[in-house]
């Protein structure tokens, strides 16, 4: 097999690659600006330079030739190569800073050439804490400059579109921007204007950053140059913990990272799944946080009046069992997770009513065939999956003017917000609601409205668009003890910074609720059906035990980055 | 002054040399004119005798030993041959780069205004023997008067019918287009040069692949300087064994000297290659202005490596020459300095126009170039330290070889070699250093 040397170590490969991304793939850290896998390599921060040599051959025998030392001669290439631009090749030698001098000079001098005009307000930048620059220049660079100079000022505070902003006199010229919108998103949105020192990336005059898939720029960033216009200042890096889950703005069930701070979520970013989203987050299901902070229901309602958790509960059972079972309406949602729809269906099951059913989100041409999607929901699939299919409206309704709903179960939806039905249609059947927000609608018409978790405080499965299972963590914390969930925080947090801030609980801004999985049993149990599970884990290896569609389907298999539903079905 | 004592020119008899490239014939430029004095009859005869196959024609250029006349010294011939074979479902172009930028070159200037004729039946030669369809003219943006004369030249050529389809009835054709520049030194960079053709931002590609793989729009493309190109029509006229018997043996060809300076005749000049620097000044150029003694010479554009006075007897414009003499032949723009030059300030002028034309792809260039102004201008004003001679080769170092393509070595070079070769000038201007400076090990290139 093909063998490339680098550091002395020998490694085998089978297909030919680029430099840098081999010794990334592999662990050898070699630093770098502006290459990013999904780009053209433009080799331009000159950082990644490296000594390549090729052993000597011998023209007739193809034999390697040796040395009087024993050693197969090598013979370097003249000048340093960029090794993200540098194809491995057999018999390839290459030398990092690790092994060579000339190299560490090299990422030394450049490092400081990078520093020379960068303004080094790190203090007050958004990226600092996990800013490439400033982590490479600590470790590869010089301890001090020699650059005696006024530094070169460039425009500063450009707001290059609404969400946006840029900082010249940061940029490296990198082009990772510019080339993201030239190759990835298409609109060609961005270019490097003015030249030498002076250049910072621009609009086209007349243009604006405006397109929907803009804030990419500021995650490929390598510098605080471009900052989000919504975050910036908001919080530093270290102050916020991360955790890996997906997006629910659309059908596309995007992986990133939620940061959350004193238990506020402040920004989401993308989260490599090269069979999801690559690395790319739309804006949309970035900007798409802030009903996770405010306008909660915190605490159940009975009536209008604040109650017990016990109260609401017994209340919910009570007017399950005053109408006769085949006139209640079950709403599932496919806004909740795969597993609290199931429970939703076995209390459906259990009571002898009808299967539940869901309200479709669809927003016709909203979806770009990327990474936005018509369906505004992000579990519709997961809902037929199990059975649960979308409603009739027309048919709902007549069913509530004729009378023949006596009462409505809702499972984290708004079905009067969504025009369903009216308040006006609902008469005198009782509404029970596990709600989100104090603005439901629904939940002013509601007897019991019991506060539902969302996406970012409970655990569960969402299944995308293209049927893809994945999961979902708690990247904040509910009020309430509950050792489920805190134990799963404890482990899907990404405390990396080490830092007292790496609290991972914190009792500031705690919403009063539960997720589907605690309040979906305790409703149950009072209607004589126990669902005794340990926590959602559980509740999916139940599913996957009786539903095909689900077969083979678990947290383990499903991981960081989820499982497609058909292909554990057919290997299962 | 002592000038060239017993060294030997390898330009031969040049006093009687005759003028090829700019013939002293009046109106060249009108086609009419041209086509009197034996025009287009290199073309015609490529163009109907079989025996001229584009092989052939490229065989007849690497026979005459013709070597790039931009600044590389490439052999000609062979960068032909690099194209792939022909495949008709491919397009591939020639390119020829008159976007002369360099200070101290302005020869090719001459062609385009006195023989531009010359350079496009260079150009059709050319596309002919390498089986182009399309060729492009590559101008300088500031020669806006130049260009608009070419072009007028160009429609009669195409009235003619001696460019575009059918070419003199033969069945070959090929397209001529003049492209004018916006005014960047860096487009003279081919690669870069390329991408300003294609519309876009003008900053270097890496290589490989070289443009003979993917070149415009990522056909297979050759670069040529305009004044290569116009020596292809009299390489074909007289043949390849009369022009490598021109001047030195190994570099041979009429040159366009474009002597600038303190000299008392500063023009363009074509004479052999391998004249003397001694003749070129003292002879050509009548000597230095005011009988001033010569101080410093930059033998081939503002890159190219300073020569001291002392370091140019008998030394011999040609690639081999100027490499013994420690410079490189480059465009053959040469900038003359007298005794009374400022070497300081003269370096600060180059480093500024290398800042100024960084195109800022690459972070050695880009933060380099404004550096070594910063510095340079420092000491100009008699602000430096000593220590900053010594930071300056370093960073000479941290940027040669370093970048994508050769601005920061041409940045870098005038630094280094000014600097080592007028080191008592610099020192002189510095304050002294009360700390001592470490020795900084400079690294290869």
């Amino acid at each position: 097999m093909p063998t490339i040397t680098i550091d002395g170590v020998a490694h085998e490969f089978e297909a030919k690659q680029a430099l840098l991304q081999f010794c990334l793939d592999r662990g050898i850290e070699v630093p770098h600006f502006c290459y990013h896998p999904a780009m053209s390599v433009p080799a331009n921060c000159r950082q990644c330079l490296v000594e390549v040599g090729m052993t000597e051959v011998d023209r007739e025998t193809r034999q390697v030739k040796f040395g009087e030392d024993g050693k197969p001669i090598v013979r370097f290439l003249p000048k340093l190569q960029t090794s993200c631009s540098q194809e491995i090749a057999d018999g390839m030698v290459v030398r990092t800073h690790r092994t060579s001098d000339l190299v560490a000079r090299a990422q030394k001098d450049t490092l400081e050439l990078l520093l020379i005009n960068h303004p080094l307000d790190c203090p007050i930048c958004d990226q600092a804490g996990h800013c490439p620059l400033q982590i490479q220049a600590y470790k590869y660079g010089p301890e001090g400059s020699r650059f005696e100079f006024e530094k070169t000022h460039k425009p500063k505070r450009i707001e290059l579109g609404p969400r946006v902003m840029l900082d010249g006199e940061r940029c490296i010229n990198c082009t990772r921007c510019v080339r993201f919108t030239g190759e990835v998103s298409k609109s060609h949105q961005l270019t490097i204007i003015e030249r030498g020192v002076r250049n910072y990336p621009m609009t086209p005059p007349g243009v604006v950053f405006d397109e929907p898939y803009s804030m990419n720029v500021i995650d490929i960033c390598p510098v605080g140059a471009l900052t989000s216009v919504d975050f910036r200042f908001k919080a530093r890096v270290w102050e916020m913990s991360k955790t890996a889950s997906i997006t629910v703005s659309n059908a596309k069930g995007s992986n990133c990272w939620y940061w959350v701070k004193d238990n506020r979520v402040l920004k989401v970013t993308p989260r490599d799944n090269e069979q999801v989203n690559r690395y790319w987050l739309p804006d949309e299901d970035r900007l798409d946080y802030e009903r996770f902070n405010d306008g909660r229901l915190s605490g159940p309602v009975v009536d209008g009046r604040p109650s017990s958790w016990d109260a609401a509960y017994a209340a919910a059972a009570e007017v399950l069992g005053s109408v006769e079972p085949a006139s209640i309406l079950f709403l599932g949602s496919a806004h909740a997770s795969v597993e609290d729809n199931w429970l939703l269906s076995r209390l459906a099951t259990h009571l002898g009513a009808p299967a539940p059913v869901y309200i479709p989100h669809v927003d016709p041409g909203h979806g770009d065939g990327w990474l936005r999607t018509d369906d505004r929901t992000p579990n519709a699939r997961g809902c037929e999956a199990l059975g649960i299919l979308p409603i009739d409206a027309d048919s709902v309704r007549k069913r509530l003017s004729s009378g023949a709903v006596k009462a409505v179960y809702v499972l984290e939806e708004d079905p009067i917000a969504s025009g369903v039905f009216s308040a006006d249609d609902l008469g005198s059947a009782p509404v029970i609601v596990h709600a989100w927000h104090t603005d439901n609608r629904t939940l002013a018409a509601a007897k019991v409205g019991l506060p539902a978790a969302m996406v970012v405080e409970t655990i569960g499965t969402f299944v995308n668009e293209d049927g893809r299972a994945q999961r979902v963590r708690p990247a904040k914390a509910i009020k309430g003890v509950n050792r489920t969930l805190m134990m799963e925080v404890g482990k899907s947090r990404h405390d990396l910074h080490g830092t007292p801030f790496d609290r991972w609980y914190d009792e500031t801004n705690l919403v009063d609720c539960q997720p589907g999985w605690v309040s979906l049993p305790a409703v149950a149990a009072r209607c004589g059906l126990e669902l005794s599970y340990r926590g959602p884990k559980d509740i999916l290896a139940e599913i996957a035990g009786s539903n095909e569609a689900f077969r083979g389907v678990s947290y383990e298999a499903m991981g960081e980055s989820g499982v497609r539903l058909q292909e554990t079905a057919q290997t299962a | 002054m002592s000038v060239s004592n017993g060294s030997v020119s390898k330009a031969g008899d040049w006093r009687s040399y005759q003028r090829v490239l700019l013939p002293p014939v009046k109106d060249l430029h009108k086609l009419e004119v041209y086509e009197q004095h034996g025009g287009y009859a290199s073309l015609r005869k490529a163009l109907t005798d079989p025996a001229w196959t584009p092989q052939a024609v490229t065989e007849e250029v690497k026979k005459s030993g013709l070597k790039g006349r931009g600044g590389a010294g490439f052999p000609t011939g062979l960068k032909w041959t690099f194209m792939p074979p022909v495949n008709p479902d491919v397009p591939r172009f020639l390119c020829c780069n008159g976007d002369e930028s360099e200070p101290g070159t302005f020869k090719d200037r001459q062609l385009m205004e006195y023989n531009p004729h010359l350079v496009f039946e260079g150009m059709i030669l050319a596309s002919y023997a390498m089986s182009v369809k399309t060729s492009y003219l590559y101008v300088r943006g500031e020669y806006a008067d130049w260009i608009s004369h070419m072009e007028r030249e160009l429609e009669k050529l195409y009235a003619k019918g001696y460019v575009g389809k059918n070419i003199m009835g033969t069945g070959f054709s090929t397209d001529l287009v003049i492209h004018k520049g916006a005014g960047a030194y860096i487009c003279g960079e081919e690669s870069s040069l390329m991408e300003s053709l294609e519309g876009k931002r003008a900053y270097p590609r890496s290589k490989p692949p070289f443009p003979a793989q993917r070149g415009i729009w990522g056909y297979p493309t050759t670069i040529n300087n305009v004044e290569t190109l116009a020596c292809v029509p009299l390489i074909l006229e007289k043949g390849g064994d009369w022009y490598a018997k021109i001047g030195a043996e190994k570099h041979p060809g009429p040159v366009l000297y474009g002597i600038s300076g303190h000299v008392n005749r500063p023009g363009v000049y074509e004479y052999p290659t391998g004249m003397l620097i001694s003749d070129l000044i003292y002879e050509v150029c009548g000597g230095i202005r005011g009988g001033k003694k010569l101080k410093a010479l930059v033998p081939g554009g503002s890159s190219t490596p300073v020569l001291r006075a002392d370091m140019i007897d008998g030394v011999t414009m040609d690639a081999d020459g100027l490499r013994a003499a420690g410079s490189m032949m480059g465009t053959a723009g040469m900038l003359v300095l007298d005794e009374d030059t400022d070497m300081v300030s003269f370096l600060r002028r180059i480093t500024h126009f290398y800042h100024h034309e960084s195109c800022g792809q690459c972070t050695p260039c880009r933060e380099g170039t404004g550096w070594l102004e910063n510095i340079v201008t420092r000491i100009d004003e008699g602000e430096g330290n000593l220590r900053d001679l010594d930071l300056l080769l370093d960073l000479c170092s941290q940027m040669e070889g370093r970048t994508v393509c050769a601005l920061a070595d041409a940045a870098a070079w005038p630094v280094r070699y000014t600097v080592e070769r007028f080191r008592s000038e610099f020192e002189a201007r510095c304050r002294p250093s009360l700390v001592s400076v470490p020795e900084t090990a400079a690294l290869p290139a």
